[in-house]
């Protein structure tokens, strides 16, 4: 038996009268998790690095990934432990980067909690675009939204008293054209 | 004086003849199409790693100066390379990057390259093994031994890359083209296979030379924080910048401090063969190909030149093939925590040839580009860029540092010396 079930079909079960269904709980957590990726999709487009990290548990790791047709290899870009990621986010002022925002946009396809309730995963498409504003010359280029990164994300959460935390983000990307790249996590 | 009257701007420089060069063999369409003939239809071309075809039947697809090329393994282990056109009606033969030919094409037969368009096949050596109705429409006036692939010169060498040059008769054999400059790291090199685990490609408006410069000179080491921090240091200055017959040049080692950035780790543990632990080597070969060993991680960049203001830097990150999961785990780490598409020198450098290449669009003024620093020949000495600037004068038979005159000898005393 598979030890996960999908919430979005566990909240079709109706509650017992008088009190809260399992089900109404795992569709309670199912609107953190989701509400989790949202904000954290909001923090990362305004580079609230540190918020964003106080959103991942402490053993989190983060990873970009992509499969290459070229050289027939599935392929690690970046991977860290959380306190890797804070060390390149902390960094980054003392590196000359791109200033052009990356915009997410990201919908959760589905959530699935664990049968103890305390995990989940979740899958997520992205959408990156590249909002110019240094651009190859600035003065025509700024302004301009270019399709930057397209890819899913696997997140699985840890399920705290206070809520979903990330412990996994694998954000794997359609690309192995990147241009310029980045500096920042997607 | 400060800012300057436009005379004064496009003045020369109060340098020596060939410590600068003109902007316009950056930008200018006519010369751009003249180095696709001249050099990049001459010259070996690395474009592939021998691991990206591991198996008999596996074949690869690039491009040289526009001309589609595939590359192949045979059921004898031989790589060989050929025109990827199908003689018939210039059909490209094969589309996909990479592939296996033990798969049967819808129109045609496992272990050959089939074209689809009409179902002419062609086995792993180039031969025309077969041609649809070929009695009926060609009768005996063209048979299958008239209408053979388009061979291509091809060799795998120095780690295992697969060298093409689209000449049959280049000026120079593989070996003596690039084995001097490849002579500090061949050992290391060859000591045994080695494999491709990444891939990525930049499409960047910029000329490909541009991005070569950026790979000879290391002044712009200013700009990474990630170097400054571990490198700049006496062993670091005095980094020999050294000069080779046909362009090249090879950067000398010195033992990079890579614990000195937050973060990051000594790369002794996983040194290649030969080498001792945190060396940092570079091979330039001339046109435009690069070999960055960093001590546990080898990089390749490969340019595919489109426009005067347009190239494809295609980037490989290899280790050894005998690689434990774990060993290869932190080699990619090793790679991508500098080189990759997220890590922090690959961006930095790309920024600083697209900002180059802005000032530098077609039909842009033509302005002075300086290769003027002289430090004994060592890592920040820019005796590199000017070595190689000589070579292609040479093959364009256009002074670098005025395109519209014919190349003629003008030496340079630390380059000489150098060679």
């Amino acid at each position: 038996m598979n030890t996960e079930k999908t919430i979005e079909a566990l909240s079709y079960l109706s509650a017992p009268r008088g009190g809260i269904s399992m089900a109404q709980n795992g569709a309670d957590m199912a609107a953190k998790v989701r509400d989790t990726i949202y904000r954290a999709t909001i923090m990362l487009d305004d580079q609230r690095w540190d918020d964003w990290l106080n959103l991942c548990h402490d053993d989190f790791h983060y990873a970009i990934k992509s499969f290459s047709p070229e050289i027939n290899k599935d392929m690690t870009y970046l991977q860290g432990k959380r306190k890797d990621i804070a060390n390149l986010i902390r960094l980054l002022p003392k590196h000359n980067t791109d200033h052009s925002p990356l915009r997410r946009h990201t919908s959760v396809y589905t959530v699935d909690l664990a049968d103890d309730g305390r995990s989940a995963t979740a899958v997520s498409s992205f959408v990156v675009y590249q909002n110019l504003l240094d651009g190859i010359n600035s003065h025509i280029d700024s302004g301009e939204s270019r399709l930057f990164l397209v890819g899913k994300y696997y997140d699985t959460f840890s399920v705290e008293d206070d809520g979903p935390k990330f412990l996994k983000r694998e954000v794997r990307i359609d690309e192995r054209r990147l241009d310029k790249g980045s500096h920042w996590p997607i | 004086m400060v800012a300057k009257t436009h005379e004064q701007w496009l003045a020369n420089p109060p340098l020596a003849s060939g410590e600068w060069i003109d902007s316009r063999i950056y930008s200018d369409q006519g010369i751009f199409e003249e180095e696709l003939d001249k050099i990049f239809k001459h010259t070996w071309i690395p474009v592939c790693h021998e691991s990206e075809l591991a198996k008999p039947y596996d074949f690869r697809t690039t491009s040289i100066a526009r001309e589609p090329i595939i590359v192949t393994r045979g059921p004898d282990n031989v790589v060989r390379a050929f025109l990827n056109v199908c003689p018939h009606r210039g059909m490209l033969i094969e589309r996909r990057p990479s592939g296996s030919f033990m798969e049967a094409q819808p129109s045609g037969n496992p272990k050959r390259m089939t074209c689809m368009f009409h179902a002419w096949q062609f086995d792993m050596k180039g031969n025309c093994v077969y041609i649809s109705r070929e009695k009926e429409g060609f009768q005996d006036r063209l048979t299958k031994e008239d209408v053979g692939l388009r061979r291509l010169r091809c060799e795998v060498k120095f780690g295992g890359f697969v060298w093409v040059n689209l000449d049959d008769n280049p000026v120079a054999s593989l070996e003596d083209w690039a084995a001097d400059a490849f002579g500090a790291l061949r050992k290391t090199l060859d000591a045994e296979p080695l494999e491709v685990f990444h891939y990525h490609k930049a499409i960047v408006s910029t000329n490909y030379k541009l991005w070569h410069d950026t790979n000879c000179e290391f002044y712009h080491d200013f700009m990474h924080y990630h170097n400054r921090v571990t490198g700049f240091n006496d062993a670091y200055f005095a980094r020999k910048n050294e000069a080779f017959n046909h362009g090249h040049i090879q950067v000398g080692t010195f033992e990079v401090n890579y614990d000195q950035y937050e973060g990051f780790e000594s790369r002794a543990g996983l040194s290649f063969p030969h080498l001792p632990p945190n060396q940092w080597y570079m091979v330039d070969l001339f046109p435009g190909m690069n070999f960055n060993l960093r001590g546990s991680a080898l990089r390749c960049d490969i340019v595919t030149p489109i426009g005067p203001n347009k190239v494809m830097i295609e980037f490989r990150g290899l280790g050894l093939k005998k690689d434990t999961p774990e060993e290869r785990e932190t080699r990619i780490n090793h790679h991508n925590s500098i080189w990759g598409p997220f890590g922090r020198n690959l961006h930095e450098d790309l920024i600083g040839v697209t900002g180059q290449g802005s000032t530098t669009l077609p039909g842009s003024e033509s302005r002075r580009v300086l290769h003027g620093r002289h430090e004994n020949q060592t890592i920040h000495d820019e005796n590199g860029m000017r070595h190689y600037y000589e070579e292609w004068s040479r093959w364009m038979n256009r002074m670098a540092s005025d395109p519209s005159k014919p190349f003629t000898a003008e030496r340079h005393v630390e380059v000489a010396a150098a060679e």
